[in-house]
This record gives C-alpha cells, structure tokens and sequence, in this order.
C-alpha cells in the first residue's frame, strides 16, 4: 500500500467494522432479550387470566364463558390463542381465535411448571407458547389434570425486531460513511504540505525550480530544510567539478600553448616536429579527460530545463560567423517548446560538436532536425552534403581519439566526448548516409 | 594594422605578439582584463585577440563591453576550456571567431587576416580590384598578374587601405594603425610612401588606385570585383 491516506482510511475502516459490528451485536441481542421477556411477562398474564376464567362443572369438565377479557381470544386469527386439554389430550376448549387453526398443544406436562417453547403453525407463522398444567379441584372434590395453554404469533415481534435492526444498521452505516468522509477530508488536509513538498520536487526534476520554499508545517520544515542544504551542497559540488576540470584545462592547455609558439619560433626542424607531436598528444588527453559530461555530476534533482530552440539559435549564428567565407546554408528546424532537461553545457557540447563537424565537412548545406521522440525525449538529427562516412570507417570513428581524417584535427575526439555524453544521458548516437548526400548523425536523448 | 592582444600568460603573450610583429602587424599588448579593457575601448585598433579567461575582467565582459559601447573591430578569442558553452558564449557576446589552445601561431595569423579582410567585406582570401589583387597570407601585390615588389610599410598601407576600398582614411589614422607605437609620428612620411606605391603600381599612371582627398586623407578608388 503505497499512499498514507489510503493506508489511514482502510485501518479506519477495519476498525469501524469491528466497533461497529459490536455494538451491533451487543445492541441487537438487548433488545431481543428484553422483548422476549416483555412477551413472556404478557404470555404469563394471559394465562392467569384464563385460568381465573374456567370454572369447574357437575359433569366434571371445564366450562369458559363465552366472552373473555381480551378481545384477541375471541377475534379469528388474531395471533393470540389459549386452548385447555384433558389428560387423555382432548381439547376442552379452545379459544375462538384459534377456530379452524391447528395450533400445536405439544406434550402435556405433568405438574404445575410453566413451559415456554417456541412452536409454529401449520404455515409456519413462529408462536411463542406457554403452557402449565394444574390438578383442578371438580366440584365433587375430586381432583383432575388438565392442561392450559397460551399460544402467541411472534409476526409482529419479528417485524418489531427487524425494524429495529434495520434502523440500527441504517444509522450506523450513516454514521460509519460520515466519518469516513470526514477522516478523508482530514487526510487531505493533513497531507497537502507533503502533496506540496512532492510536486516542488517534480518542479526541482524538471529543472522549473531551483528548491523547495513557502511555509511549511513546523514537523516538516526540518525536512524542507535538509532537502534544500542537500540539493544546495550537490549543486555547489557539480560546480566545483565542473569549475576545478575548466581550471585544470585552462591552466595546462595556456602552457601549452605557450611551448608551441616558443618551439616553433625557429624555423621548423626535425626537434620543433617532435615537439608538436608531444604537445598535440598531452592537449588531446587534455581535451578528452577533462571535458567529462556533467551529467555523471548531476543527477535528477541538478538537472536544469534547457530550451533546445533558442541554444541551438546561439550554435547556429556562432558557426554561420565562424563558417563566414564557406557560408554554409545551415537548415534548422526545432519542435516549438522542446526543453532539455540536463546540463546546458552538456546539451552545447553535443549540438556544437555535430554541427562544426557538418559544417566542416559539408558542400554547402546542413541540416539539423530535432522532433519529440515517440515515447519521451527528443531526436537530434544532423545531416550535411559532404563526402560522408564509409560504413566501414564509423566504428572507429567512434572509438575515443581515432581520426578519420588526420588532417583535420580534432574530429575523432569531438564524437568521442559527443558519445560519452550521449552514452551518460542513456542516449545513443549513430552514424548512417543522409538524404543530402553527405553523413547523418542521429542522437536520442532521454528526457531527464 | 594595429592589433590588440589580452592574455595573461606573459610566455604565451610575448612569444604570439613577437610572432604577429613578424608578419607585419603592430600589437598592443594587455596582461590582464582590466588593462586589457581600458586598450580595447580607448585605443585605436582593428582587431582584438582576447583570451576567455583573464584575471580582473573576463574576456567575455571586456567582449560584452567592447560591442555594447558600439565597436565594430573583428574579435578573436583564445580558449583553453575547449567547451561548446564557452564558444557561443564568447560569439554570442560579439566576438568573431575563436582559436583553442594550444594553437599554432598559423592558425591565428590565418584567422587574424581572414576577420580583418571580412571587416572590410570581402569575402574571398585574394582580394580583386580590376587589375589590382593582394592576397593577405602571401602578402603578395599583383597589378594585371604581374607582382609588384613592395616593402613591408609600402604593404601595410596598401593592405590596409585596399581592406577599406571605397573608404577615406585619414593620415592620422594611417600613422596610428601602421607604426609601432614608439615609432615616430610624421606625417608627412606617409605621403612619401604613398607617392611610392602609386609609382609602383601605376607607372603609367593609367589606373589611378589611391586617390587623394585634399585634407581628408586617401581612398583606394577602384571598383571591387563581385565575387572578390
């Protein structure tokens, strides 16, 4: 379960369903068991009052008279019945009510206990009986069993117990959605400066943002805090990288340079030659270890959000000024609003080295092309109408330091740092023949 | 042509300007961005060298500042971080070319001439005016095909006034552009040399190069050739 609401709502509701289910159960038997006892107190009276009704006759029977007390004895099928057996179970009478209703009399008991059972009639309506037997003094002074019985349908005590029921899982399920509702709500609240905090990253990703601000609650603010001294000491860390290889490059390559004009100031002999080629060795390791793609440096939360279209404007007027007597007609056309999200230099290093090449190398023309890619990222595509590749030649091409062309300088090592980056960004870089007659190099880069 | 040149390392610095004075250029020489600055704005030269990374003023601001205040002379940077972001940072401040170090000093020469000749607008390396042609990286002077044997201070005035055809050049500017700086400013010399060159180039007087402007100065008068 990854979300902290969702977590916090299902414990909730886990635990609502067990309180709740509780109470339930608990409430639901207390109201039965008081209103089963409420049903066999008026059971109990019923049946006193029948046995105050019968009165004793010459011919040693039971005689009822014919209206009794409680109208319901008297009314057919009102649910209440009363019946009076003889030992050998004979009916000796038998309320009105139960006229034509075959209510069960169940077996006769011995002595003067009440008995409660819950019986059924015929068609299975629920009754709830109470039956007593007594030795019933004849006027003749003889003494004989007889059994009383009481008999009530449970129909409307069962729909009474439903009702209730209903009422109970009505409101609690009404109060159970309220509060998870509520607890939700809460969450919402409660978790939006996180919510915040984590679209800000997002923003920080995407290089929109440089670090986490606005007020956060005083348990995060700490967090906020730490997030942004860290983000702040990788920065400064990936600068000072980046800064210490530029000072190590300048302050060896001006040395250099000032032994190449030094030794080349006599004429040229075999020593001045042996110097160069010294000197051209120590500058290309120079070029190729120092200019290590920042990207290694800076991670996700460095990366900044570079506009493709207008770095790639800057490349194209610096090489139409530095091309200015070959003035190549350079073709480019960038997606409207494309960002790089990586470092600017990085981005530059690769767009700058493929178009000097193909300025360069081309006839006249060059064209750079770079679209969305299907899934995300872009496509660089930079083609010219120069002489082209061998496809046998790009493999070494590629390789760091190896020269198509020894005399043109330079142009081994350019790919070499182009692939490095492009290999560090997770991209790749190949080489094929273009349309325009010359080589096309193809470059993807990931988003971020 | 009078050159400019910033960069602090005093070895690379003297042995480059030493190189630049052998072929034929005077050069102003700046240790730091400050100096440097103050050179690139208050004197008056034609083209600038300027390394990227200077104690004081960077290269980019003295390049930033240089453009804002309206000068158009062709700049050239030297770069030691041979990083992309560096180049089009320093041609997107204005400059005009770059050369990474350790160059050799050819390459600057060449780009050197190649800046100067395009500031004048011309496109093509061999400079063509009817009859007349000069070709900067074999400072060599060709009337109807046929060189003209020249001294070097009868070439820079030529070169220089040839870059600017169609242009008037005062003999202040002249003196300015062409001595070394402790040379000694007459004016007067200058009219000698031009006198010079006319007969060199024109002994018959027949296409009259440099005109002269009566106390305006020269103008190199022939017409340039289209894809010259």
């Amino acid at each position: 379960m990854s979300s902290l609401s969702a977590r916090l709502l299902v414990s909730v509701s886990v635990l609502l369903l067990f309180f709740f289910g509780a109470t339930i159960v608990v409430l639901d038997s207390a109201f039965r068991e008081a209103g089963e006892q409420a049903r066999e107190d008026i059971l109990d009276g019923h049946l006193m009052a029948i046995l105050a009704a019968a009165e004793a006759t010459e011919q040693g029977t039971l005689e009822m008279p014919p209206d009794l007390q409680e109208p319901r004895f008297g009314a057919i099928g009102s649910g209440l019945y009363a019946e009076i057996r003889d030992a050998a179970g004979g009916t000796v009478w038998q309320s009105r009510s139960a006229l034509g209703l075959d209510v069960p009399f169940g077996e006769i008991s011995r002595d003067g206990s009440r008995q409660f059972r819950e019986e059924s009639l015929a068609d299975g309506t629920p009754l709830l009986t109470l039956s007593i037997a007594v030795q019933w003094e004849l006027p003749d002074g003889e003494l004989r069993p007889f059994t009383f019985k009481v008999a009530e349908s449970l129909d409307s005590f069962n729909a009474q117990l439903a009702r209730f029921r209903q009422q109970l899982f009505g409101w609690f399920a009404a109060v159970a959605a309220i509060m998870l509702l509520a607890i939700s709500a809460l969450m919402r609240r409660l978790l939006r400066p996180l919510r915040d905090i984590e679209s800000q990253i997002g923003e920080i990703e995407e290089g929109r943002r440089q670090s986490l601000a606005g007020q956060f609650p005083a348990e995060l603010t700490g967090v906020a805090r730490n997030m942004n001294l860290l983000i702040d000491s990788e920065r400064g860390r990936s600068e000072r990288y980046k800064q210490t290889l530029d000072n190590l490059a300048h302050s060896l390559k001006t040395p250099l340079a000032a032994m190449r004009a030094l030794v080349n100031q006599g004429r040229h002999g075999p020593l001045a030659d042996k110097f160069n080629e010294q000197i051209d060795r120590m500058d290309e390791i120079v070029r190729y270890q120092l200019r290590k793609p920042a990207a290694s440096a800076a991670g996700g939360l460095l990366a900044t959000a570079v506009p493709v279209g207008q770095e790639v404007d800057r490349i194209v007027d610096g090489l139409r000024k530095v091309y200015h007597d070959k003035d190549p007609e350079i073709d480019a056309d960038v997606a409207g609003g494309l960002l790089f999200r990586g470092d600017k230099g990085d981005f530059l290093e690769v767009v700058g080295n493929l178009l000097d090449n193909a300025c360069k190398w081309c006839e006249r023309r060059v064209r750079i092309r770079i679209q969305r890619a299907p899934t995300a990222g872009m496509l660089v595509r930079i083609a010219d109408d120069g002489p082209g590749i061998p496809e046998s030649a790009v493999e070494a091409l590629l390789q760091r330091g190896t020269r198509l062309d020894e005399s043109t300088p330079g142009h081994g090592i350019g790919l070499a740092v182009v692939k490095d980056i492009v290999t560090s960004y997770g991209g790749e870089l190949t080489i094929a023949g273009s349309d325009l007659g010359g080589a096309e190099f193809t470059v993807t880069l990931p988003s971020g | 042509m009078r050159l400019l040149l910033i960069e602090d390392d005093t070895t690379l610095r003297e042995s480059l300007a030493t190189r630049l004075e052998e072929t034929g250029f005077a050069v102003e020489q700046a240790a730091d961005g400050r100096e440097g600055q103050y050179f690139a704005l208050e004197y008056p030269i034609d083209l600038a060298i300027i390394d990227l990374g200077l104690p004081e003023v960077s290269g980019l601001d003295i390049i930033t500042e240089v453009r804002r205040q309206g000068k158009s002379y062709p700049i050239l940077i030297l770069t030691a971080r041979d990083r992309w972001e560096d180049k089009v940072d320093g041609l997107d401040a204005g400059a005009d070319d770059y050369v990474v170090k350790p160059f050799h000093v050819e390459e600057v020469t060449a780009r050197v001439n190649a800046l100067l000749r395009r500031s004048g607008g011309w496109a093509s390396s061999v400079m063509t005016a009817g009859p007349v042609s000069l070709d900067m990286s074999r400072q060599e002077v060709k009337v109807n095909d046929n060189a003209v044997e020249l001294t070097s201070f009868e070439y820079k005035i030529i070169e220089y006034l040839m870059i600017r055809a169609g242009k008037v050049i005062s003999k202040t500017e002249l003196t300015e552009r062409l001595y070394d700086q402790d040379f000694e400013r007459d004016s007067n010399v200058i009219e000698v040399f031009i006198g010079r060159l006319r007969k060199k180039l024109d002994p018959d007087n027949e296409i009259k190069p440099i005109e002269t402007l009566r106390g305006r100065g020269y103008r190199f008068a022939l017409e340039r050739d289209q894809d010259g």
